[in-house]
């Protein structure tokens, strides 16, 4: 005997059904908001580029020509070519697979513990919190690129370890971000109803108080990876970051400087790159801020 | 089924609930009637396990509250709250919400369950997969009287049940709960500011006031004008 | 001839809608208010609340408003400059919301907020005098102590008295009009018959006009001269408040018809079922 109304739907489709409709009225929302699509519009172009970068590159980024060495702008060189010789269009289009990853390597990392540590800080209290919190302060006091130096002296300069560097200081926002949220979500009605019917901690904080910390969280982390970028490209520039030949656009920009005057395009254009991508996650975290934060929602 | 005996409670310098005893038979529906802090809420608060710093002795069906773990507690006896717009989690669908507490303790087809208590409930098994902001303030509080009783309990506690919604609708909510605790054989404590709903609803009640209660009246009292306190007078007045 | 104190003609409030249309919330409202007391009742989404901020002016900026006439005393608010209905507003026309709570700026004491509301309508007015003006008006809303209560913060006031202080912020400049807007719908039974006493002294005192809205027609119905019910943005009846029980509309009547009280039935309470006609405005 069925008791739903509906036999031809399963739970679980439906649930995906409802969410499946609220979040296309969220997408027309949000493509209201001009700047915010230019911002998704220079993501998703990143994203684009990184993922076909062999095929939309139209050189080798890592074979010399000696006979081209700082050639200007061309139809051959579509942005000119380095001290090297090397196609710096296709050195950009190859870089922005690194950008990508550091990005995704620190987001992933970072946003997951400072949220679950926040959460768990805030909505339990007491001693937890106090202990919680102040760890997050020691790390929010450590300086992000003199972490990075003590890294590479211990373990050697790489993407890897730039990345690292920039985790253990990147983390301690969230953590800020989800006590806060979680400090007014833990004593709500709803959080209430859901001890009231035996729920345990763990259930609560991660099925009730994560998911209403994750509008903050998302918000700051679009902003976070157009900081993660510049930080990853000034790594880059001091020689911290990804090593040569890899053509990551801090590091470009570092070698291209003795040139700035005569060769403007070496340093200039992975500069425009990284000013580009950071003001597109910068327009994308404001329209999901208009969107996302609870203290702004207003229909526009 | 309830018995408060002296309860106490304090917070932090102020003493919210003062000595506070009463009883409530199996079926009865029990009010407490009085103005904005004079300590209803915090009762109903403390009876349901929502705080545990208290003085004085709560027995519920039996069970001693100080001890009794609130897996148990929550099998016997649920809370409704007074704020339908807060009392709903805004990201989970309503058949999630409804069907949490049975998932929690491990009952049996939550899902079948879930549609029997929406359409016992007035609204219908297709509201299941419907988000609270879609709903009015009349049927969120539906949903929560309906999440209430998805554990089957005992005793339901209504904080204001209907204080926060529009006039017009207050009549169905209150028909409801009516109609709910007589084909459940409920026990209802109620509190409200109102004692016009509180004389509609309850056969009893306690008035009360500054954390102490002032007199226990019966309905028949009450419409006999039979009232002993002063303050319950100028309540009965204002209403 | 006395002009009315307020004239709207066919008044259209609408908001976007996540299709990208637009709902309208208020459809075609038409009302005029003397020195009276009119009660506008609906429930919530009716569009009563929207109503009175279009005659203030104070509707949020992605609203639309269209309106065939909109004046008070005399003056066409349609092309008035943002200048005059901000001068208006506050001088000449006050507002009180429903929770005092929200309404009262939290890090300000009573006293800065009554006064700064004091020196916005006459900039040259002395500290001492701005002082006693400001005493003066928590006196006139039966505030027993003056002195300490200027002194303290929103937090601090229980809910009666906060709204008294709302209403007197209000009406220390001796406006012409008072927009209640669910003033007594947070505040406990006892409380809510003391405030609207000293609402009722002091508009019958100053000879002040009020549009008093609430969900709640009984109440509306002992508070004004004239009552007007709305229903899904548009008015379904007007009536006197003494005429209330020879109300036509069904939605009226379904109001009217018996809340909880203490004397009467133990029966099932009478419940409003909606019919889909009402949704379409009356001819």
């Amino acid at each position: 005997m069925t008791l739903l109304n509906t036999p031809t739907l399963d739970p679980k489709a439906a649930i995906r059904a409802a969410r499946w409709k609220e979040f296309r009225s969220f997408s027309r929302r949000f493509l209201r908001n001009p700047l915010g699509v230019v911002g998704l519009v220079i993501v998703i172009v990143l994203i684009f580029v990184a993922a076909f970068a062999p095929w939309i590159a139209t050189h080798d980024p890592y074979l010399p020509t000696l006979t081209a060495r700082l050639a200007a702008p061309s139809a051959e060189w579509w942005f000119g070519a380095d001290e090297l010789g090397r196609d710096i269009f296709s050195r950009l289009v190859h870089g922005s697979r690194l950008t990508l990853l550091i990005v995704a390597l620190v987001i992933v990392t970072s946003a997951p513990v400072g949220l679950i540590i926040g959460a768990v800080a805030g909505t339990r209290g007491g001693w937890i919190d106090a202990i919680f919190m102040r760890v997050t302060d020691v790390f929010l006091a450590i300086p992000k690129l003199l972490l990075a130096l003590a890294f590479v002296a211990a373990l050697g300069p790489g993407i890897v370890n730039a990345a690292l560097a920039i985790t253990l200081t990147a983390w301690p926002p969230y953590a800020r971000l989800a006590r806060a949220e979680a400090l007014t979500v833990r004593n709500s009605d709803y959080v209430n109803a859901v001890r009231l019917a035996g729920a345990s901690e763990f259930r609560i904080i991660f099925f009730h108080v994560i998911p209403m910390c994750l509008s903050s969280v998302i918000v700051r982390m679009t902003f976070d990876m157009a900081g993660i970028i510049l930080t990853a490209a000034g790594l880059g520039f001091i020689g911290l970051g990804a090593q040569p030949p890899l053509p990551e656009w801090g590091a470009m920009i570092s070698t291209g400087r003795k040139f700035i005057f005569d060769q403007w395009w070496v340093a200039t254009v992975p500069g425009i790159a990284i000013f580009t991508v950071s003001l597109g996650f910068n327009l994308l975290g404001d329209a999901l801020r208009d969107l996302l934060d609870p203290h702004l929602r207003q229909r526009n | 089924m309830i018995t408060v005996d002296n309860l106490t409670v304090r917070f932090s310098g102020s003493t919210a609930v003062d000595g506070v005893s009463f009883e409530v038979a199996e079926g009865e529906s029990f009010g407490l009637v009085g103005e904005s802090g004079s300590g209803k809420s915090t009762i109903l608060r403390t009876m349901v396990g929502l705080n545990r710093h208290w003085g004085g002795n709560i027995a519920i069906n039996g069970m001693d509250a100080r001890v009794t773990k609130q897996r148990d507690l929550a099998r016997t006896v649920q809370m409704v709250f007074q704020d339908p717009y807060g009392s709903l989690h805004p990201r989970y669908t309503i058949g999630q919400q409804i069907a949490e507490p049975m998932i929690i303790n491990k009952l049996a087809d939550p899902v079948g369950r879930t549609a029997e208590l929406l359409e016992l409930i007035g609204l219908g098994a297709k509201f299941q997969f419907r988000f609270p902001h879609e709903l009015s303030g009349g049927q969120r509080q539906r949903v929560a009287i309906a999440r209430a009783l998805s554990l089957s309990p005992r005793i339901l506690l209504l904080d204001e049940p209907t204080s926060a919604l529009d006039v017009s609708i207050q009549a169905e909510i209150l028909n409801l709960l009516n109609r709910l605790r007589k084909e459940l054989g409920l026990t209802f404590v109620i509190v409200s500011h109102d004692l016009a709903v509180i004389s509609y609803m309850c056969e009893r009640l306690m008035v009360m006031r500054n954390a102490r209660e002032v007199e226990t009246l019966t309905r028949e009292q009450l419409r006999a004008r039979d009232v002993q306190d002063a303050y319950s007078r100028e309540l009965l007045a204002a209403s | 001839m006395t002009a009315n104190l307020v004239e709207i003609e066919n008044l259209k409030v609408s908001f976007r809608n996540d299709e990208g249309g637009w709902n309208e919330a208020v459809r075609g409202v038409s009302f005029s208010l003397g020195r009276e007391k009119l009660g506008i009742v609906g429930e919530s989404g009716s569009g009563k609340s929207l109503t009175g901020r279009s005659l203030l002016g104070v509707l949020p900026s992605y609203a639309r408003i269209s309106v065939d006439k909109l004046s008070f005393d005399g003056i066409d608010l349609k092309t008035a400059s943002p200048k005059l209905r901000r001068s208006l507003r506050g001088g000449r026309m006050g507002m009180i919301l429903q929770d005092p709570k929200y309404s009262l700026n939290p890090v300000m004491n009573v006293g800065q907020q009554i006064i700064e509301a004091i020196r916005i309508g006459d900039r040259k007015l002395s500290g001492a005098d701005a002082r006693r003006q400001a005493l003066a008006s928590l006196e006139a809303v039966h505030i027993r102590d003056p002195d300490r209560v200027m002194g303290l913060y929103p937090h601090e006031l229980s809910g009666g008295m906060g709204q008294r202080v709302m209403i007197a912020m209000m009406v220390v400049r001796e406006p012409d009009l008072l927009i209640a807007d669910e003033p007594t719908s947070a505040l406990d039974v006892t409380v809510r018959t003391q405030v609207l006493s000293i609402m009722d002294e002091l508009v019958t005192r100053r000879g002040m006009g009020l549009i008093f809205i609430s969900h709640d027609l009984n109440l509306v119905s002992k508070f004004c001269d004239r009552v007007i019910v709305m229903y899904a943005g548009h008015i379904v009846e007007t009536l006197d408040a003494k005429n209330l029980h020879a109300a036509q509309h069904p939605y009226t009547q379904g109001l009217l018809a018996r809340l909880p009280s203490i004397d009467g039935s133990l029966e099932p309470l009478p419940v409003l079922t909606r019919e889909a006609a009402w949704l379409e405005a009356a001819p």
